[in-house]
């Protein structure tokens, strides 16, 4: 009798034991089941931004259904939650709580505005919840490194502005560069790394700093013209970049002109915002890709999207430029994920990134974080572009910025 | 910096800031007009210089219309639209509680209407170009350098205020608006319908800013809140004096050649800046504006 009441107070043991842990996951890490794994994207869905983040988000979604179909992580399939911020940072803080807080996510992936993703920094940091960025630099974001925030996977503007700096030295031959970046502090970021490469090449940097929101471009114009540089770098935004190219061509000027990647997410829209090709006779524009949009390196990521959305693809203008962007953040998460072994926490998942360094095969440069580093790609190429094709310049520039701690 | 760079710059500033500044003019008298009959200051003005923009923009390359109709349909459309506001909603706002208050709300409210509406479209969602009146070839003014468009803005501006003041002055339209401006129950008492005046200042502010959506947005490109603009014309109706139709225009190209020279000769940072500083130097020196009569003391 007594052997019998001890067999069974054992075997319920037993049992509630099993039980607490098969649900020990579930119980400690939100939004993790055996089956499931819930991660919160957010991105600029409608609006004027929208470009920046609508196909990127649509990328990282096909990356996600692909690996779903493939069996999952460790069994479990990935179940997104998807915000939009609108490019506006009090959405975007919203959205990223609303994703924690009610949607009960086990981490994130999203942003693609640099300046609204910086705003949520606090808060994810507090909650020690995995972020990893869609194609945001949000290098304040990222510097001084934190235990939980991955991003830059495009490109960190710290990257931009040296590189900017770095392609005009050593495929331009220029001596003295005129540069327009904007007065906050994304251009900041990008003036700070294009500074000190331009110290380290000897590059004399004649600068100017407008305003994101400036209409008549002319001032800052005539004062570069008048500083006489051998060309001119833009880091600005797509609005104010169309205003300055077209404002250089009426002004008469004709040295190269070249743009970063932040300056437009959709050339021939940028075509028709400068209004005439003839302004594009020197142009250059920056991309962070393997190769051109739609060459063989990243063709399967084109084929992909025209297979996931075929109603999309058959729009003009589609996919957007930044849409191969949304790739290398998925295969970053999903790497992260399966490193961080059968039974994940979200501190396990941050460690597999701070360590993590991959080959996308999309970006132009490895995907690699450090002891001091959480910009994933810091490589860039150039696209000789007249208004109709885009012609690669061989090699690649990287900006010669560090963080120093 | 050179004599010579110094001199090129104060051309430069000069000649820029009288092109902007002629658009500038022209928002603030729209803006100037309103109130002067109203005493309110039209918030939705920005909005509806930026939906008369999306009219035409929508015409001329969605529906491939010509120019010529495109012009007067948009201007048309926008005399119209804020003539029935004035009719439809600002008179009911007014019935119900006079407050001029509501009245600044009811003006805000449709500015939000107005940006909603455009980006609802999806039109708004990519800064979009819009086509120039005429193909903006390089002229050398001194050492200026403009564009044939930008002279094109300029004129088109000087003839539309021109007009508008000769309207104002010298009709009996204009002449019974004055009066509504300076007293509007002694103008009724002597037989003027404030509803038709009210809906025709609208109109005509309404028509002003189509004019200014035609000229700037070739210019600027075109998004949802590109109306941000307009706080450059209320910059010039502050500077001018909020009630001085003269004073509008005069603070329109002063605003225009501030910026100019203040991008030019301090820094491109200031750009920005530089009218609200002009806006803040004016109401400390001169509270009423360059052009405000005196400073009128109301007792409640």
């Amino acid at each position: 009798m007594t052997s019998k009441t001890t067999q069974v107070w054992l075997g319920a043991a037993v049992l509630a034991a099993s039980l607490v842990h098969a649900s020990s996951a579930s119980a400690q890490e939100p939004g993790l089941t055996d089956k499931t794994i819930k991660i919160g994207m957010f991105s600029p869905l409608s609006g004027a931004n929208m470009a920046y983040g609508f196909d990127v988000v649509n990328a990282a979604k096909m990356y996600y259904d692909k690996v779903n179909k493939e069996g999952g992580v460790h069994g479990r399939t990935i179940e997104l939650v998807v915000e939009d911020d609108r490019c506006n940072a009090n959405d975007l803080v919203s959205a990223v709580k609303k994703l924690v807080e009610q949607d009960q996510v086990f981490m994130l992936n999203g942003g693609s505005c640099s300046a609204a993703a910086v705003a949520a920094k606090d808060y994810v940091v507090r909650s020690k919840i995995p972020w990893v960025m869609l194609n945001a630099s949000a290098d304040g974001a990222l510097y001084p490194p934190t235990d939980y925030i991955f991003g830059a996977y495009s490109i960190s503007q710290y990257a931009v502005g040296g590189s900017v700096v770095d392609f005009g030295k050593q495929h331009l031959k220029a001596k003295k560069i005129g540069y327009i970046n904007h007065d906050d502090a994304y251009g900041a970021w990008n003036l700070e790394a294009a500074q000190a490469t331009a110290k380290e090449l000897g590059v004399d940097l004649a600068v100017e700093s407008i305003n994101p929101n400036i209409t008549d471009v002319t001032a800052p114009l005539i004062k570069l013209r008048a500083a006489n540089p051998d060309m001119i770098a833009i880091t600005t935004y797509a609005k104010p970049a169309a205003l300055i190219i077209k404002k250089a061509h009426e002004l008469g000027i004709t040295k190269p002109i070249v743009l970063a990647v932040t300056g437009t997410a959709n050339v021939s829209q940028l075509v028709d915002n400068v209004g005439s090709k003839d302004a594009l006779k020197n142009f250059y524009v920056q991309d962070v890709l393997a190769d051109v949009p739609g060459g063989s390196k990243i063709k399967w990521v084109y084929d992909m999207y025209k297979e996931n959305y075929p109603d999309l693809a058959s729009k003009p203008d589609h996919p957007q430029a930044y849409m191969p962007y949304g790739i290398a953040p998925a295969m970053s998460v999903v790497k992260a994920l399966k490193d961080a072994g059968p039974n994940p926490t979200r501190e396990k998942v941050a460690e597999a990134l701070r360590t993590q360094k991959f080959d996308s095969g999309v970006m132009a440069g490895p995907i690699e974080f450090g002891p001091n580093d959480r910009a994933a790609q810091e490589s860039t190429i150039y696209l000789k572009f007249d208004g109709n094709q885009q012609t690669l310049v061989p090699g690649s520039f990287q900006s010669r910025w560090k963080y120093k701690g | 910096m050179t004599l010579d760079v110094a001199f090129l710059f104060l051309q430069q500033g000069i000649a820029s800031g009288l092109i902007v500044g002629s658009v500038y003019a022209l928002l603030a008298l729209a803006i100037v007009v309103i109130f002067k009959t109203s005493e309110v200051p039209n918030f939705s003005q920005g909005e509806m210089v930026m939906a008369a923009g999306y009219i035409a923009l929508y015409l001329l390359v969605f529906q491939s219309l010509p120019l010529w109709i495109v012009m007067p349909a948009t201007i048309l459309a926008a005399f119209a639209g804020a003539a029935l506001f004035r009719r439809l909603i600002l008179n009911q706002v007014a019935r119900a509680n006079g407050s001029p208050v509501n009245l600044v709300i009811a003006t805000l409210g449709l500015s939000y209407v107005l940006r909603g509406f455009v980006r609802q479209t999806g039109f708004g969602d990519t800064p979009r170009s819009f086509p120039p009146v005429v193909e903006p070839e390089s002229i050398l003014i001194g050492q200026a350098s403009v564009t044939t468009l930008d002279l094109v803005i300029l004129a088109t501006a000087i003839v539309v205020m021109a007009a508008f003041f000769w309207m104002f002055k010298y009709t009996k339209t204009g002449r019974a608006m004055r009066a509504v401006g300076m007293n509007p129950k002694a103008a009724r008492l002597v037989g003027v319908d404030l509803t038709r005046i009210h809906m025709i200042v609208w109109g005509l502010s309404g028509g002003i800013s189509a004019v200014a959506a035609l000229l700037i947005s070739p210019k600027v490109l075109m998004t949802a809140d590109m109306g941000s603009i307009v706080t450059l014309g209320f910059a010039a109706a502050i500077v001018g004096g909020f009630t001085s139709l003269p004073g509008a225009v005069v603070g329109g190209f002063l605003i225009g050649i501030i910026e100019n020279l203040v991008g030019l000769f301090i820094t491109s940072r200031a750009i920005v800046l530089a009218p609200f500083l002009a806006i803040m130097l004016v109401l400390v020196i001169r509270p009423q504006g360059l052009f405000g009569g005196r400073v009128e003391i109301k007792k409640v």
